[in-house]
C-alpha cells in the first residue's frame, strides 16, 4: 500500500483519544503498592524488636534507600513508558540502590567485625523469597498493565524497572515485620529475590507488552 | 595606507527585493517554514486526539519525511525505510493517546520510527538468516539424498571427483564448490588463472563422461 492511502485511511480513522499521563498512573499504583503492604504489615504486626533496629542510623539509611529505589524505579518505569524520553531515566534509582545494596555489605562487614566468622554462615530464608516475589510479582503486574501502552517500545526496561520498584517495596515492607537479624541473610535472600523479579519483569514484560 | 572597504548597507538587500518585487513572492521554503513552524505539528496533533481529522492527515503528512529520515539512519533500501515508515505509521495511529501534549512531538515520533526500522532490520537480518539456512538444507539434501538412489547417486559423484587428478580436483572445490572468485582461488591453489580455468574445465568434462552426462 502506498504511504499516502495509508496516511488517508489512519486520518478517516481518527476517533478521539484520552492521553494517558504514564507518571501519573505511576503515583496512582505507588499509593495502591503503599497501601496493599502496609495492610500486610498491619495483619503480621511489627518484629519485636522494631524499635530497636530503628534506632540503628545504617538500618535506618538502609530501610529508607530501599523505600526510595522503590519509589524513584517506578518513575523512571513511567518514564521509560513514555515514547521519545531519553533512556537515562533507568538510571534514575540507580544512587538510591547502591546506597540500600552497600547498606546491606556494610551490615555483613559488622556482623563479621562483631560475631566473627559465624557471621558468614548462611541459613534459608524461603519466607523472605516468598514474601517478595509473591506480592512482588501482582504488583508488578499491576505496574505494566497500567504502562502497557507506551511501554510498547522499550519492554524490556519498562519490565526491568517495575520489577523493581515492587520488589524494592515489598523488601522494605517486609523488613518491618520479619524478624531477620544476620545481614549476609538478608542480603542473600532479599537480593536474590529482588533479583528475581526484576529478572522475571524483564523476561515476561519483552513478552506480553512488545508490539 | 589603510584599505578600508564599502561599508555594508545592511538595507542593500531589503531595498533590491522591494523594488524586484520578489518579497511579494515567498519562499517555497519560508511557506514551510510557516506551516510547520515550532509548535504546529504539536497543535495538530492536540486536534487529532481529539478527533480531528483533517489535523490528523496533516500532521502525518508533514511528519513523514521526518519518519523516512530517521529510518534512514538504520535502513539502507528504499523499500526497507517505506516498510519502516509505515510500520511507525500504524504505531503512532495506536499509540497516539500516549503523546503528552505538553511534550514537543518530534521525540516522540522519532522513537517510534527509530524502533520500527530496528524491527525492520531485525526482519529482514532473519529472513536472511533463514535464506543461507534453506541453501544449506539444499546442499545437505544434495549430498545425503533422501532415498536410495540419490544416495547411490552421491556416492557415485563422490568417487568420480576422488578419481580426479589432484590440480583438476583442487580447482573444481576451489572455483565451483566453495565458489570462489578465480583470482582467490588461483592463489589459493598455487595455478594461474588461466591453468585453473583449464582444470576446472577439465575436472567437469571428466565428471560428465564419468557419469555419464552430457
Amino acid at each position: 500500500m502506498d504511504t499516502d492511502d495509508l496516511i488517508a485511511r489512519l486520518a478517516a480513522d481518527a476517533r478521539p483519544v484520552t492521553p494517558v499521563h504514564a507518571e501519573r498512573r505511576a503515583m496512582l499504583w505507588l499509593g495502591f503498592a503503599i497501601a496493599l503492604i502496609t495492610g500486610l504489615v498491619a495483619w503480621h504486626g511489627f518484629r519485636p524488636d522494631l524499635a530497636d533496629r530503628v534506632d540503628l542510623p545504617a538500618e535506618r539509611i538502609q530501610w529508607f534507600a530501599s523505600v526510595a529505589t522503590g519509589i524513584l524505579a517506578a518513575i523512571a518505569a513511567a518514564r521509560l513508558a513514555e515514547p521519545g524520553r531519553p533512556a537515562a531515566w533507568a538510571l534514575l534509582p540507580v544512587p538510591a540502590l547502591v546506597v540500600w545494596v552497600a547498606g546491606m555489605g556494610f551490615g555483613c562487614l559488622a556482623d563479621i567485625a562483631r560475631l566473627g566468622p559465624s557471621a558468614m554462615v548462611l541459613g534459608t530464608s524461603w519466607s523472605c523469597l516468598g514474601f517478595i516475589t509473591g506480592v512482588g510479582a501482582p504488583l508488578l503486574a499491576v505496574l505494566l498493565y497500567l504502562l502497557r501502552d507506551g511501554a510498547s517500545l522499550r519492554p524490556g526496561r519498562v519490565s526491568a524497572m517495575a520489577g523493581l520498584a515492587a520488589a524494592a517495596l515489598c523488601s522494605a515492607g517486609l523488613s518491618l515485620f520479619h524478624h531477620l537479624d544476620a545481614a549476609l541473610m538478608i542480603l542473600v535472600w532479599h537480593g536474590t529475590a529482588v533479583a528475581l523479579v526484576c529478572a522475571f519483569g524483564a523476561v515476561t514484560g519483552r513478552v506480553a507488552l512488545a508490539r | 595606507m589603510p584599505t578600508s572597504t564599502a561599508p555594508h548597507s545592511p538595507g542593500l538587500m531589503a531595498d533590491v527585493i522591494r523594488a524586484t518585487g520578489l518579497a511579494l513572492a515567498p519562499s517555497r521554503a519560508r511557506l514551510r517554514a510557516m506551516q510547520d513552524g515550532p509548535g504546529v505539528w504539536e497543535a495538530w496533533m492536540v486536534a487529532a486526539q481529539a478527533g480531528d481529522g483533517a489535523a490528523y492527515n496533516a500532521v502525518l503528512r508533514a511528519c513523514a519525511p521526518y519518519l523516512r529520515g530517521v529510518a534512514r539512519r538504520r535502513l539502507r533500501e528504499p523499500a526497507s525505510v517505506e516498510d519502516a515508515v509505515q510500520d511507525a505509521l500504524l504505531t503512532i495511529h495506536s499509540l497516539r493517546h500516549t503523546w503528552d501534549p505538553e511534550r514537543p512531538l518530534r521525540p516522540w515520533l522519532a522513537a517510534i520510527a527509530d524502533r520500527r526500522a530496528i524491527d525492520v532490520a531485525r526482519r529482514e537480518l532473519r529472513r536472511g538468516g533463514r535464506e543461507v539456512a534453506v541453501e544449506a538444507a539444499d546442499d545437505l539434501a544434495d549430498t545425503r539424498g533422501t532415498d536410495a538412489e540419490e544416495r547411490a547417486a552421491a556416492m557415485q559423484l563422490r568417487r568420480a571427483i576422488a578419481d580426479l587428478p589432484e590440480s583438476q580436483r583442487t580447482a573444481l572445490r576451489l572455483a565451483k564448490i566453495e565458489d570462489l572468485p578465480l583470482g582467490e582461488a588461483a592463489a589459493r591453489s598455487g595455478l594461474s588463472v588461466g591453468a585453473l580455468k583449464v582444470a576446472t574445465h577439465r575436472a567437469m568434462a571428466t565428471l560428465r563422461k564419468r557419469l555419464g552426462v552430457e
